[in-house]
């Protein structure tokens, strides 16, 4: 024991990375033959207990960094390394400790598919990729792990890559990832052209080049260069662009609700910790290069995102959906949280969500499993993930039911949970923020106390219409109904998660988020005052907010007395998710295939126009010279050649064993001497 | 007046047959009198360029001469197409072509 303690941290937090990479290399050569996933599960344990050890040692303590050298252009040196320091170590821990129970969740979820060795394959390479985003140094590496993540995700959305809707799913996520990972690149030119370097201690550290930044009279002046004030703005827009596509902001969230083709484990990952935190993350790393406008801009679409999505989940039938657009909505938040200057609190906000989003999607995960079984069973047609074929799962499904019970109420932020904490430290920030900057921007929270209880009433419908209630397809399969609940190997994971989603984890202090653990570890300073009222009455009105609407709820779903017309716009709007995707199909997919189709056209009939012009041109010219070729050049030598045959053939037939003919010479010759004498 | 010339004429006439015959003919025999016609034009000529020696006679003796000459060659040139017919059923001298190598 002690020889693993002596290990530095630095070594810990590489043999974290590295062990899925390795597990992912050992399920690559394999192949079919390893189907258990056991050497995956093993790495992703043992990186869990690696990344501890790691945490153990760093929180709190110096911030670490180790290097090597990469490769030289000219005089710039780029390094290949680690920093680890309380943001860096604690996305490590948290990346691993949801890794582990959807790794022995799907052990059981995924059994028996027919892809499963790629399943691990792919679930290793999107660990790994996620790990060594959260360690790495320097911006060009987080880079290449972003690009790492994106294709695992995208791997990973298409597994069933039969079903044709979830290739468009994952077409569509590697697209959308494609704008924002645009926006990264230019971010991080612009970083290396201002300050020549993309190391993160360089950048960040204290007294480093951000600190010794500043702007003057329009002018952003670094150690190392300085340029116009406004590429500030424009660099941190830049990087929000990268953010935005990979955590799932308005207008690029498109992708994410698409990604629900991809298995239950999977977007569980994804919508936790992995895929969707890297943005977020991002932020929080670089947070020290955004200026006001950007702050101001990231709050803004923060709130959009939050409102616009908890508005879609509210009338979605499926499942995922509208965990999907809850993911979407809490995103908005932790946007929010960073563009109000908290990052802390959009990192609280991002460890707590990780886990109770986690367990919703393995309890629905639960859900459409047994949904699944019981349609393969009774030989009867529906969609094991549509709400309106469920209820009443409670009987049939005791833990699963209060697993996500306990889940949803952190969602909802009730009071004892870990969501009611970190969604409080958000909406209290921003109103906090709000006063210091002027009424107008008391919109922010005002529209967040909305979404909150938005968020109350749609994870409540999602409830009380599974779970309560009687089973709507009950006609159709007659008397017995085979629904059980989940296997150990599932239920176990979602336990220890359900552990996770309660405050004593977080902070002792189950109503004050000061004391939470993770706030004072990043401890980021506040420019605006503390609210003591705010802190009394925000929480009212959202714990009050968030009741009163699960009781409405709980009339309208579980009762069955629904007030609304099911087809009534404002439902069809939010069904349709605002109608986004067919207008993005009609804008914007259908000018860029009619651009394509322009350009076809213009390189068919005038770019090759030309090119046909010309070779027919060659052709003619290269006629011509074969014609003279043929009957000037070698005519001339065929003439010759048919002279000499003509002279060959005559003289030879003189030569014909005819005495006659010998006869007939002779007398010629006479007669030419003859008449050689007679001229001469 | 029959002249030197008249004489000339003629037998160049008859040399022209000769010479055709021996040329043209297919069978041995014909080509065999073609060479008789030929010799008996130079004859002819040997004769009638006889009116220039009026003291020897010259001319006429050497067409004697020649037409004993010819008739010994006329006889073993008939033994040797006999021969040939012998030896290759035909006189035809289109059909002998053993000169060809």
């Amino acid at each position: 024991m002690d020889f693993l303690l002596n290990i530095s941290p630095i070594c810990t937090a590489f043999l974290t990375v590295v062990i899925p990479l390795l597990a992912f290399l050992y399920q690559a050569i394999v192949g079919k033959k390893d189907q258990s996933g056991l050497v995956g599960t093993l790495a992703i344990i043992f990186s869990f207990v690696l990344s501890l050890l790691t945490f153990l040692d760093v929180w709190n303590a110096m911030p670490l960094s180790s290097e090597i050298t990469w490769f030289k252009i000219g005089n710039t040196t780029f390094t290949v390394g680690i920093l680890l320091n309380n943001l860096s170590s604690l996305m490590l821990l948290l990346v691993s400790t949801i890794a582990v129970p959807v790794h022995i969740y799907s052990k059981s979820y995924m059994h028996g598919d027919a892809g499963i060795h790629r399943y691990w394959m792919y679930l290793s390479l999107f660990c790994f990729a996620m790990l060594g985003l959260v360690i790495m140094n320097n911006l060009l590496l987080m880079y290449v792990f972003w690009e790492l993540v994106g294709f695992a995700s995208y791997l990973l959305i298409g597994f069933w890559y039969t079903k044709d809707a979830a290739v468009q799913a994952n077409k569509k996520a590697f697209l959308v990832n494609r704008i924002g990972d645009l926006g990264f690149l230019i971010g991080i030119a612009i970083v290396y052209s201002q300050f020549g370097t993309l190391n993160l201690v360089t950048l960040f550290g204290n007294d480093g080049l951000i600190a010794n930044t500043s702007v003057e009279n329009g002018l952003w002046i670094s150690p190392h260069n300085s340029m116009d004030a406004i590429w500030l703005t424009v660099t941190g827009i830049s990087f929000f662009l990268g953010a935005m596509a990979k955590s799932a902001q308005f207008p690029l969230h498109v992708w994410l609700p698409d990604a629900m083709e991809g298995p239950t484990s999977v977007s569980s990952l994804i919508h936790a910790a992995t895929m969707v935190a890297a943005g977020v993350f991002l932020m929080s790393t670089l947070f020290p290069l955004f200026n006001d406008t950007v702050l101001l801009i990231i709050a803004i679409i923060g709130t959009t995102t939050a409102t616009i999505a908890a508005y879609f989940a509210l009338a979605q039938y499926d499942i995922k959906k509208i965990l999907a657009f809850s993911t979407i909505s809490q995103l908005g938040y932790m946007m929010v949280g960073i563009g109000i200057g908290t990052w802390d609190a959009a990192m609280f906000h991002l460890l707590t969500h990780a886990f109770f989003k986690c367990l919703l999607f393995l309890c629905a995960g639960a859900v459409i499993h047994e949904m699944a079984h019981l349609k393969a069973h009774s030989k009867q047609d529906f969609d094991p993930q549509d709400l309106r074929n469920m209820g009443g799962l409670r009987h049939y499904m005791p833990q699963t039911f209060i697993l996500m019970t306990i889940a949803s109420l952190a969602l909802a932020g009730f009071p004892l949970t870990s969501g009611y904490l970190s969604k409080d430290s958000i909406i209290i920030s921003a109103f906090e923020w709000a006063s210091a900057k002027g009424p107008m921007f008391q919109i922010v929270p005002i529209t967040l106390i909305i979404v909150s209880i938005m968020t109350a009433f749609y994870i409540g419908r999602l409830l009380f219409k599974a779970f309560f209630s009687e089973l709507r397809i009950k006609s159709l399969l007659g008397s017995s109904v085979d629904l059980n609940e989940s296997p150990k190997l599932m239920l176990w994971p979602m336990y220890f998660l359900g552990i996770c989603c309660v405050f004593p984890l977080f902070s002792f202090n189950p109503i004050s988020y000061h004391d939470a653990w993770v706030m004072d570890g990043l401890l980021v300073q506040y420019p605006y005052e503390t609210n003591h009222t705010a802190h009394l009455v925000i929480p009212m009105i959202l714990t009050v907010g968030a009741l009163s609407v699960w009781v409405l709820a709980w009339r309208w779903y579980a009762q069955g007395q629904y007030p609304l017309h099911a087809n009534s716009l404002a439902n069809r709007i939010s069904l349709n998710q605002g109608y986004l995707n067919i207008f993005n199909e009609k804008i914007i997919v259908n000018s860029v295939l009619n651009l394509s189709k322009l350009s076809y056209w213009i390189d068919r009939h005038i770019v090759d126009g030309f090119i046909h012009i010309f070779i027919n041109f060659i052709q003619q010219i290269a006629l011509l010279s074969h014609w003279l070729d043929k009957n000037i050049v070698d005519g001339l030598v065929n003439t010759f050649g048919k002279i000499a045959l003509l002279l060959g053939n005559f003289a030879r037939s003189t030569q014909n064993g005819k005495l006659q003919t010998y006869l007939y010479s002779v007398f010629l010759l006479v007669i030419v001497g003859l008449v050689y004498l007679l001229l001469r | 007046m029959i002249t030197l010339t008249h004489f000339l004429v003629v037998s160049a006439f008859i040399f022209c047959i000769g010479l055709y015959a021996v040329l043209a003919k297919k069978n041995a025999i014909m080509i065999l009198v073609g060479i008789e016609l030929m010799i008996n034009a130079a004859i002819l000529n040997f004769v009638a360029f006889g009116k220039y020696d009026k003291i020897n006679y010259g001319g006429q003796i050497f067409a004697l001469f020649a037409i004993v000459l010819a008739a010994a060659a006329v006889a073993v040139g008939l033994a040797i197409i006999l021969n040939v017919y012998r030896y290759y059923k035909t006189v035809n001298p289109d059909q002998i072509r053993e000169l060809k190598d």
